[in-house]
């Protein structure tokens, strides 16, 4: 009796497993995040243009995980109508564009990302990576994984890759010398939060090492936030001087909790400002 | 390659019969130099059979190039060890500290704070005279609490070299939680040294 259980279960799980269309060993034997960064700070893969706003006056929105699957469904159609009412200058995508990382779905991110009609910038999430040529078709489509671009001389956005829930040496020692631009708004957008509320969740970055430097770096140097997807919803936590964000997300389906939504962030009169917006 | 918690002095004590008594200190060499973490813990053995104890800890653990520390409170069930094997669960609150009170243990609000679950299984499936070796996963030490997304595992030892001269090795990673089932391996952290019991 007890092995009959034993087998139903592994044939669960086995089966659980052969109906996702992960590339599981692709998984394993991927590119790490120090592979990643080293090729993306190598200088092959040129860091996306700086996008051209009126310096006195712009606004961009920032949101994770439209994680489109294999119906190809999103909320983009609908962020389309608000970028168009708001008067958007761009938005950035805080990685898991799709669920597999399948070329279909890849293709199809692609194109309803380009439909929105405004330039856009994208970091890499976990779910990017779930098939062997993950990292290939990310750069092949969006560029390096970790970049820095100014906007008007106003702002700095720093994008990290995160994608493996750690940043790594190289990285960080990068991160640093990006943070020390003091004359410019910096703000950190990447797939990884630092923090998320109280709860025991898994979905932060791993190292307790990691996350005390990275709130020390971003401290000492004077960072004005740290934007953040994995978990579907929106929060905002004040760590010291530092806002942390969870920016909302684009994904179909229930969220971990809150409604599909946007971070909006908007510079005026010398200063910038935010909000969140939910999508009807 | 992060070096840490390179040099420590720990005590154990049983003052009384079912009451335990532990305190520790550790000291960051070539990275955060200087004390890295300090611990203090009190057990209350309930069953004394499978040595089931109540324990109680306050950890602060401090990287000094950072200006950042980490104060903590854990309390565990421990069990263990019989026939080789030892067991906890617990809960931990961890309350993270940037800036100028970083090195003190006595701060715990800030903004940041969090808890999670504590979890160990080992097994000491070799013991000898001389040496023994031991394998499993434990999500918590003396100085130590590992995040929720981390699922830590290790295979350590120790051979006696003389007398209460000890020679300890342990080799440990973690699988880090991505979602779903996506997991990926953390750093490996290797650790050798020499201890010498009073």
């Amino acid at each position: 009796m007890h092995s009959r259980r034993i087998a139903l279960l592994g044939s669960a799980v086995l089966l659980a497993l052969c109906a996702c269309e992960w590339n599981l060993w692709g998984t394993v034997v991927r590119p790490t995040v120090e592979d990643r960064v080293r090729e993306s700070l190598s200088g092959a893969l040129p860091a996306p243009d700086s996008v051209a706003v009126n310096p006195d006056s712009f606004c961009f929105a920032v949101f994770g995980d439209p994680q489109i699957g294999h119906d190809f469904q999103t909320s983009l159609a609908r962020f389309k109508e608000e970028a168009a009412e708001r008067g958007m200058d761009f938005f950035c995508v805080l990685g898991d564009l799709t669920n597999d990382a399948t070329p279909e779905e890849c293709d199809s991110i692609k194109a309803q990302l380009d439909r929105v009609g405004i330039p856009y910038y994208a970091t890499i999430g976990n779910h990017d990576l779930y098939q062997a040529d993950g990292w290939e078709r990310f750069k092949q489509d969006y560029g390096p994984s970790c970049y820095a671009v100014a906007v008007a001389d106003r702002i700095k956005l720093v994008f990290l890759d995160t994608a493996d829930g750690t940043i790594g040496l190289t990285q960080f020692d990068w991160f640093e010398s990006e943070l020390q631009d003091t004359l410019l708004t910096r703000i950190v957008l990447t797939h990884f939060p630092v923090f998320d509320g109280e709860r025991p969740v898994m979905w932060r970055l791993a190292s307790g090492a990691e996350r005390v430097k990275v709130q020390s770096l971003l401290e000492r140097y004077g960072a004005y936030a740290w934007c953040a997807g994995h978990i579907h919803g929106w929060r905002h936590m004040q760590v010291g001087s530092v806002n942390h964000f969870t920016c909302g997300s684009m994904a179909p389906g229930t969220l971990d909790y809150g409604n599909p939504g946007y971070l909006l962030f908007r510079f005026a009169h010398g200063s910038l400002s935010w909000q969140f917006v939910e999508l009807d | 390659m992060e070096s840490k918690l390179l040099a420590s002095a720990q005590a154990d004590v049983e003052p009384v019969s079912y009451l335990k008594l532990d305190a520790g200190l550790s000291f960051n060499l070539f990275q955060n130099n200087g004390l890295g973490a300090v611990a203090l813990g009190v057990g209350a053995v309930a069953y004394d059979r499978i040595k089931l104890t109540l324990r109680l800890a306050v950890q602060h653990q401090q990287w000094t190039d950072w200006q950042a520390g980490e104060n903590r409170v854990l309390a565990t069930l421990e069990a263990g060890p019989v026939y080789g094997l030892d067991a906890g669960l617990g809960l931990v609150q961890r309350v993270p500290v940037f800036g100028d009170k970083y090195w003190s243990p006595l701060v715990w609000s800030g903004g940041a704070e969090e808890w999670n679950l504590l979890y160990r299984l080992r097994w000491k499936f070799i013991e000898r005279e001389n040496w023994w070796l031991r394998a499993g996963f434990s999500s918590y030490d003396r100085y130590t609490a590992h995040n929720p997304q981390q699922f830590p595992f290790e295979v350590d030892g120790a051979y006696r070299l003389k007398g209460n001269v000890e020679l300890a090795a342990r080799a440990g990673t973690a699988i880090v939680g991505l979602s779903g089932l996506l997991m990926s391996f953390h750093e490996v952290e290797l650790n050798a040294g020499v201890g010498y019991a009073f």
